[in-house]
């Protein structure tokens, strides 16, 4: 009697990059074996051990102390076309609280009172320039984007003649290419000294870290602007477009009441978004709905409630950094995509959401009158 | 409205994005529109390029009576010849980028430093406020995430239009065919003119390339990352009553500094 070879099913396996369980042979044991390499993860090696004799310099504002993602591509295209004896110098406009070396910079400078929401392009223009003469950088790559640093870029371009190029759309140690005409093909040129960069043509995931050196600098106060600030508009969250909303709380089919979703989004002062079933079923109107029928929206926080995550929705939130979602199912497809999901029954949560914000900020209101 | 202060509009040639028909360039013509709402029927406007470009048609179309061409050779435009034209206008506005050729949107930038003027980008309103002994203009700036700005700024100065301004055009098929495109008989041609760096456009077209940094890793560890996935997966909290839920959500909101209470 022959014996039939038996194939364990529980034997070792880890999850392939496209969700599938991948075998792993020679390996005893039972379950996800891929786990402990993740726990294991190989801290990131230093980009260069050298001390730097040149440097390539990246500028960029943060956002209420985190960069986004165009600056940390400016930060990266700088690490990444650096030679070994190069360094990586980060000016960031605006406070700053993350993790220097993770960026890929070797030195941080942080001028924490030039930040993007006061106009003040001649101080931020002296201090940039001053670093520059400073560190005298082969290369200066800044993000082209609506925060300043597209418009503090052109002003430094048009103050230095030096070779430079905006819009780029694909760059490499040796040339940039831009959209020329409006996106009908590409234009090359060699890589020019000052580069304003379009978001993506980099990738930030960096396979090594930098020194990570912070540095704060004090910014000359002397500088007689030619323009006067008056004032960002008090604007309501509710009024503003969902496309350029920056915190968005929206209903799915678990919503059963509304107005508590409309409430919990006045409490965070987000705008109100909506699935297309919550849109169907007449909850909300049909210029709130989100995903790939109805709008794409790139806020900084998404709080998805009751949505269980169709593709077409999840589209629709693919550039959202923050997203938390409430759901009744923990095996929704949202879960996969949330950074943190609370398992429970919508309404319930939601008010025990508003009661909690609104305590914290009644406390800190009561704080910051004492203080 | 006051007569006194001057004002021009710089338009460009622009072109479709897919089709490459001859148009106005939509921010061109936004900055015109807004430039119509300041100073009427005295506004300048100006067209540094070939007076027998068809794009300038549309502009007529828009609301221009007339348009002044500036004869220069098209994507070599002269700044200080520029300058020198609009050197005794007070309000000079532009659109933020050009339809045709690199549309870098410096030309605001160059032209403010040619005249030692400020220059304010991203403009969505513009607003005259004569009253004061020095007038001044009070500008609505475009940022990102709905927030809106308001800068007061002296005269002169250079202002580049958002394309996004809640302006709607008008299109009037007789004014297209009863304006009128002056051409200045000087010669603007200028030797030194030279667009930087200079680009060569490729025939074929495709897509950018993402720059990706080198993965310098061993064998074993790239064929273990083909096979694994990132651990890229959030946390989900079961446990607990809907209070503490409530404060995970808090902690994390706090935690991520996306509320600032």
């Amino acid at each position: 009697m022959t014996s039939v070879k038996r194939i364990d099913p529980r034997r070792p396996y880890r999850i392939g990059p496209q969700g599938l369980r991948r075998i792993v042979l020679g390996e005893s044991g039972a379950g996800d074996a891929g786990a402990q390499y993740r726990a294991a993860a190989m801290p990131k090696p230093l980009r260069t051990v050298i001390s730097p004799v040149r440097w390539n310099m990246a500028v960029a504002h943060s956002l209420k102390g985190r960069l986004d993602d165009y600056a940390r591509e400016a930060i990266a295209a700088a690490a990444i076309l650096a030679s070994a004896d190069t360094g990586v110098v980060a000016v960031i406009l605006g406070a700053f609280h993350e993790d220097a070396a993770a960026l890929g910079a070797d030195r941080v400078i942080v001028a924490a009172d030039l930040d993007a929401f006061r106009f003040q392009p001649g101080r931020e223009e002296a201090a940039v320039r001053e670093l520059i003469g400073q560190y005298a950088p082969e290369h200066i790559f800044m993000p082209d984007n609506w925060l300043g640093d597209g418009d503090l870029g052109r002003r430094l371009m048009a103050k230095q003649a030096t070779s430079r190029a905006t819009q780029v759309s694909e760059i490499d140690g040796e040339h940039v290419a831009i959209a020329w005409s409006g996106g009908a093909a590409l234009a090359v040129a060699p890589l020019p000294r000052f580069v304003l960069l379009q978001a993506g043509a980099v990738d930030s995931n960096l396979p090594f870290v930098g020194a990570g050196e912070l540095q704060s600098v004090q910014t000359v106060a002397d500088i007689v602007e030619a323009s006067r600030d008056l004032g960002l508009e008090p604007t309501e969250s509710a009024s503003i477009a969902l496309e350029e909303a920056d915190f968005i709380v929206s209903a799915g089919n678990g919503v059963g009441n509304v107005a508590t979703l409309e409430e919990l989004a006045r409490s965070l002062d987000a705008a109100v978004g909506a699935s297309r079933v919550a849109v169907d079923d007449g909850k909300l109107p049909r210029s709130k709905q989100i995903g790939a029928s109805g709008k794409t929206v790139s806020a900084t926080t998404y709080i998805a409630v009751g949505i269980s995550g169709a593709v077409q929705h999840l589209q629709g939130i693919k550039s959202c950094r923050h997203v938390i979602a409430i759901n009744r199912d923990p095996g929704a497809p949202i879960v996969k995509r949330a950074d943190l999901t609370v398992i429970g029954d919508a309404e319930e949560l939601m008010q025990a959401l508003i009661t909690r914000v609104q305590q914290a900020r009644s406390q800190s209101e009561a704080a910051g009158a004492e203080g | 409205m006051s007569a006194a202060i001057s004002v021009a509009a710089l338009v460009s040639a622009g072109r479709h994005p897919v089709s490459g028909t001859p148009r106005a360039c939509c921010g061109d013509a936004v900055a015109m529109a807004l430039g119509a709402g300041l100073a009427g029927d005295a506004l300048r406007v100006v067209h540094a390029g070939d007076d027998q470009e068809p794009a300038l048609r549309d502009y007529l179309a828009y609301g221009a009576g007339r348009i002044e061409v500036l004869p220069m050779a098209p994507d070599r435009v002269a700044i200080p010849m520029l300058a020198k034209t609009l050197s005794s206008v007070d309000i000079i506005l532009t659109g933020s980028k050009a339809e045709r050729g690199a549309g870098s949107g410096l030309l605001p930038y160059l032209l403010a430093e040619e005249l030692g003027r400020p220059v304010i980008a991203n403009a969505i309103d513009v607003k005259l406020q004569g009253a004061t002994p020095v007038p001044q203009v009070h500008i609505r700036q475009f940022l990102p995430k709905g927030q809106r700005r308001q800068i007061a700024c002296p005269l002169p100065l250079v202002i580049a239009v958002h394309p996004l301004a809640p302006i709607s055009l008008r299109y009037a098929y007789a004014r297209r065919i009863y304006g009128a495109i002056d051409r200045h008989s000087t010669g603007y041609e200028d030797a030194n003119a030279k667009e930087l760096p200079s680009w060569a456009v490729e025939e074929q077209s495709r897509r950018p390339v993402r720059l990706k940094a080198p993965d310098k890793k061993a064998g074993h560890a790239r064929l273990l990352s083909a096979i694994m996935s990132e651990a890229k997966s959030g946390v989900v909290a079961f446990e607990g009553t809907s209070v503490d839920k409530a404060q995970v959500v808090l902690n994390y909101l706090r935690e991520h500094r996306l509320i600032d209470f």
